[in-house]
């Protein structure tokens, strides 16, 4: 069926209620086209969808789907993925449901370099319940709940996930289409976890970190010539704090996924009728 | 009814209590003898006083009593602990050479045995416990040949020459008593039967059902009691190709879970007290997006972190109500280790029949208990799997609706909808923890919001048609004294009828092990002139909830030390209750 797949075939017929102009519509435009390109199709790909405007995504298209609790959408990924390798698992939420109610389970899903992508639409707001600060915006971002600002330094989600092991580390901008589409294929086609923080502005809240300030700001790491597979380039990059990029920053081209570490390649649905056959083995060991 | 033996080794965590007391307890049922075992330990992992006892005979056991024939001391502490349960009759083993002096009761059997130098002699002082297990087979006249089976099993994978030392030290200790006692087995002839016997705990006995039910998914984070169900899954589940994970905490063990039953595997995760409070940020959405889930709670002493170590029944309210909105949801309660073997093989059936969680909630008394069973209790033959409306491809076009979507929450009229597992061609669909409409899309219109919550309530009703939701009953059925229990305190009220019998009272128990639904226990309640509900907790949330059925008040026998009911305690209480007047 793959080579029939097209993009329009992940998109559910659900009109998403994202304010004109978000960000989101880029970003899951390019993620609809990136399974399709990679030669997926709605019936064998699983998105897990956080909670915030960006979770509404799995409303949005069409796939095996849940949209769960805030923060949680990682562990779930892993237990779709793990209980069935064959499946495209894509997790996607916003900076708030990754960075802060989960971001406990985000630097161990990278340590588990589980085989699945996980997409970060990074907003440096939470949009949903209408411009409160994330934990990516400026120290200097003011809000509802910051009228001074949060006057704390933002997460660096590609610090955390340099440290905690990762295998791919990415950044996109959802208004460059096609380098958007690029890299999320790119982190679809690694063998691991695949990580894309996207800068996908809120076009409500959030009027510091516009769709100007990325195209301005914005530095293509391919373009600058960055190897991704060099560590110390990579960690350069990261820790650069003045500097906006997109690209693939980061790729360990001998990652090992999780079911190659651990021998976990059955398709877990399927069990017997009965007991197993030598079930009463179980029962022996106790004598 | 046979008599019976206690035994017990104590002294302080990190003295190998635990290893000693299951190679006795093994020795001894594969002499064909019926054992029981119970656990004092505290939470900590070096010191501390921690006990292992046994309770034998050739008839079946299924509870502690008040009574300590023949304890192994390796500290005064062992003794002080146990003075309680120790009797005139009371044989108590002990190393003299070592440098607490012992103060035994005089009325007692005092067994001095250089439990160390005679280990040394084996061949290292590490075995100075089966030394004072040599020694206990003298005493008790049992054969001390029994030993090497349950010692070839424990030492056989670190080479013969462990087991041979270990062999040579359980006969030293056993020739010191013969040749320096003269204590004639203190009248004890421990009888033997030609029976095979399986020992193993409640823990144990989940997982074993979890396997054998197809489970192959587990996530976790450690948490006492529960672990042990993950010790054991793990390095076996692999076998049928499943997997488990040792999660960075529960929120994250229930929500992989829950990943793994959506992707179409029998998952389970389990945990206790203050895991459970975590977990239940995902109760309603497990519920909500229908999705098969066991999730399974070993009750310890709560609240806030509690007891770690110590039993109690008090997270009944927790699963019945536990999470915020209405959730549908089963409750099992396994009554015995035996029950948690197969309420686990049936919590798995509901979970798919119904498409929903189930809280199989057992406790930490039956989690470390240990009991003999013949193996044919666990006949792998009699499990059943059924998985539900799991719809494939075909069965898939049935549930499209005009423009072909598949509709995964149909309102139907049992309340269960078709179930398309990942890969299913045109069976992809959005599930969610908001409210949706037939496809899984998000809804707040008022008509579908009722239709989707009437039709997850519809669950249960099908379920409480369909299935049967019984209780065990033990006991006079004609008697007038109804003793109601729920949860592990089955076996000692089945023994606490043995002790009444004698008194001459007349009592009926039901032991419940189902919750939610429940059985309906009216017309019993009525035919009784007294009813009395036992449970390990101080409110009684069980008794509750037949008041709230029944519309009848019952009287309560509530423990909340700590402790678990022993059957002689029980048979006292229940005495007393029927002197009381009914709480008005
Ligand atoms: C446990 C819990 N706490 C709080 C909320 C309320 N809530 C919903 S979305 C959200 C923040 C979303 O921010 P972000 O992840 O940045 O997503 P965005 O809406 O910006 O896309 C919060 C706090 C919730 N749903 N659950
Ligand atoms: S509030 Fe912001 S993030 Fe949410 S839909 Fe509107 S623009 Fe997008």
């Amino acid at each position: 069926m793959s080579s029939e797949v097209r993009f329009t075939d992940f998109k559910s017929d659900k009109q998403p209620t994202w304010c004109p102009g978000c960000g989101d519509f880029g970003t899951m435009n390019g993620m609809m086209k990136a399974l399709a390109e990679t030669g997926n199709d709605p019936d064998n790909t699983f998105v897990v969808a956080g909670i915030g405007c960006s979770g509404k995504i799995g409303t949005y298209m069409h796939s095996y789907a849940l949209h769960g609790v805030h923060g949680r959408a990682l562990p779930v990924g892993t237990g779709v993925k793990l209980a069935r390798p064959d499946l495209e698992v894509m997790v996607a939420g916003g900076d708030g449901d990754g960075y802060s109610i989960g971001s406990g389970h985000f630097i161990h899903a990278v340590r588990r370099n589980v085989d699945m992508t996980y997409v970060v639409m990074d907003n440096r707001i939470y949009g949903l319940t209408k411009g409160q600060a994330s934990p990516t915006s400026r120290s200097d971002f003011e809000t509802s709940t910051t009228p001074e600002g949060p006057k704390q330094p933002p997460v660096n989600p590609h610090a955390l996930a340099l440290a905690a092991g990762a295998t791919f580390i990415a950044q996109s901008f959802s208004s460059d289409a096609l380098r958007h589409q690029e890299i999320i294929q790119e982190a679809i086609e690694h063998d691991g976890f695949g990580f894309v923080n996207v800068y996908s502005p809120c076009v409500t809240f959030n009027d510091v970190d516009t769709y100007d300030y990325f195209r301005d700001t914005l530095v293509d790491l391919e373009e600058e010539g960055h190897d991704p597979t060099d560590y110390d380039a990579a960690k350069e990059v990261i820790l650069d704090a003045d500097k906006e990029y997109q690209g693939v920053i980061y790729k360990d081209e001998n990652s090992v996924p999780y079911s190659e570490q651990h021998g976990v390649d059955a398709n877990m649905s399927e069990i017997p009728d009965g007991a197993p056959e030598n079930a009463m083995d179980l029962v022996r060991e106790f004598y | 009814m046979a008599e019976d033996l206690n035994w017990a080794v104590g002294g302080e965590a990190g003295d190998g209590i635990d290893s000693t007391g299951k190679i006795f307890a093994q020795a001894l049922s594969r002499a064909g003898r019926h054992v029981f075992t119970s656990k004092d330990f505290a939470s900590r992992i070096r010191g501390g006083y921690t006990a292992y006892k046994i309770r034998t005979s050739v008839d079946r056991v299924q509870s502690v009593v008040d009574r300590l024939d023949i304890l192994v001391a390796l500290t005064q502490r062992t003794i002080d602990e146990n003075l309680d349960e120790l009797h005139d009759g009371s044989a108590i083993i002990y190393d003299g050479e070592r440098s607490w002096e012992a103060e035994i009761p005089d009325e007692m059997t005092a067994v001095d045995v250089p439990l160390k130098s005679l280990a040394e002699d084996a061949g290292g002082a590490i075995m100075r416990n089966i030394v004072a297990l040599g020694a206990a087979c003298e005493i008790t006249g049992f054969d001390v040949e029994y030993l090497d089976e349950a010692l070839e099993k424990r030492f056989g994978g670190k080479g013969s020459k462990i087991v041979e030392n270990n062999k040579k030290a359980a006969r030293l200790g056993q020739e010191y008593v013969q040749e320096n006692y003269d204590l004639d087995h203190l009248g004890y002839n421990l009888e033997t039967t030609d029976n095979d016997y399986v020992l193993l705990n409640g823990n144990e006995a989940i997982g074993m059902g979890a396997l054998a039910a197809g489970c192959r998914f587990y996530a976790g984070y450690p948490i006492t009691p529960a672990t042990s169900i993950m010790e054991y899954l793990t390095g076996r589940i692999e076998e049928y190709g499943g997997h488990v994970v040792q999660a960075e905490d529960e929120l994250s063990a229930i929500n992989m879970s829950l990943g793994a039953a959506r992707a179409g595997a029998r998952s389970m995760t389990a945990t206790s007290g203050a895991g459970i409070d975590l977990m239940t940020e995902t109760f309603g959405l497990v519920a909500t997006s229908e999705t098969p889930l066991v999730i399974c709670d070993v009750q310890r002493s709560g609240p806030s972190t509690g007891m770690p170590t110590k039993q109690e029944q008090g997270d009944l309210n927790m699963a019945l109500y536990g999470g915020h909105g209405e959730v549908p949801r089963f409750v099992v309660t396994p009554t015995s280790i035996d029950e948690c073997f197969w309420k686990t093989v049936e919590a798995f059936n509901y979970a798919e029949k119904y498409q929903t969680p189930v809280f199989l909630v057992s406790d930490l008394a039956m989690s470390v208990t240990e009991q003999t069973f013949p193996p044919e209790t666990f006949d792998m033959d009699d499990v059943e799997i059924d998985r539900g409306n799991l719809v494939d491809e075909d069965e898939v076009e049935e549930w499209l609706d005009d423009q072909g979507r598949f509709r995964a929450h149909a309102a139907t009229d049992d309340g269960v909808s078709p179930r398309a597992i990942p890969g299913t061609t045109d069976g992809a669909h959005m599930s969610t923890g908001l409210e949706h409409d037939e496809l899984g899309r998000r809804t707040e219109d008022t008509e579908v919001r009722v239709e989707q919550v009437d039709k997850r309530n519809r669950k249960v009703e099908t379920a409480k048609e369909r299935e049967d939701w019984d209780y065990r009953e033990f006991g006079d059925a004609d008697a007038d004294t109804l003793v109601v229990s729920w949860g592990s305190n089955e076996g000692a009220l089945v023994e606490a009828l043995d002790y009444l019998e004698e008194d001459g009272v007349d009592v009926r128990v039901l032991s419940v092990p189902y919750i939610f639904p429940r059985p309906d226990l009216s017309e019993e309640i009525e035919a009784a002139d007294d009813v009395i509900v036992v449970e390990c907790n101080a409110t009684g949330q069980f008794a509750d909830l037949i008041e709230h059925d029944t519309l009848t008040r019952v009287k309560r026998i509530n423990k909340y030390t700590g402790v678990r009911f022993k059957a002689d305690e029980l048979a006292e209480k229940i005495k007393q209750k029927l002197t009381e007047e009914v709480p008005a």
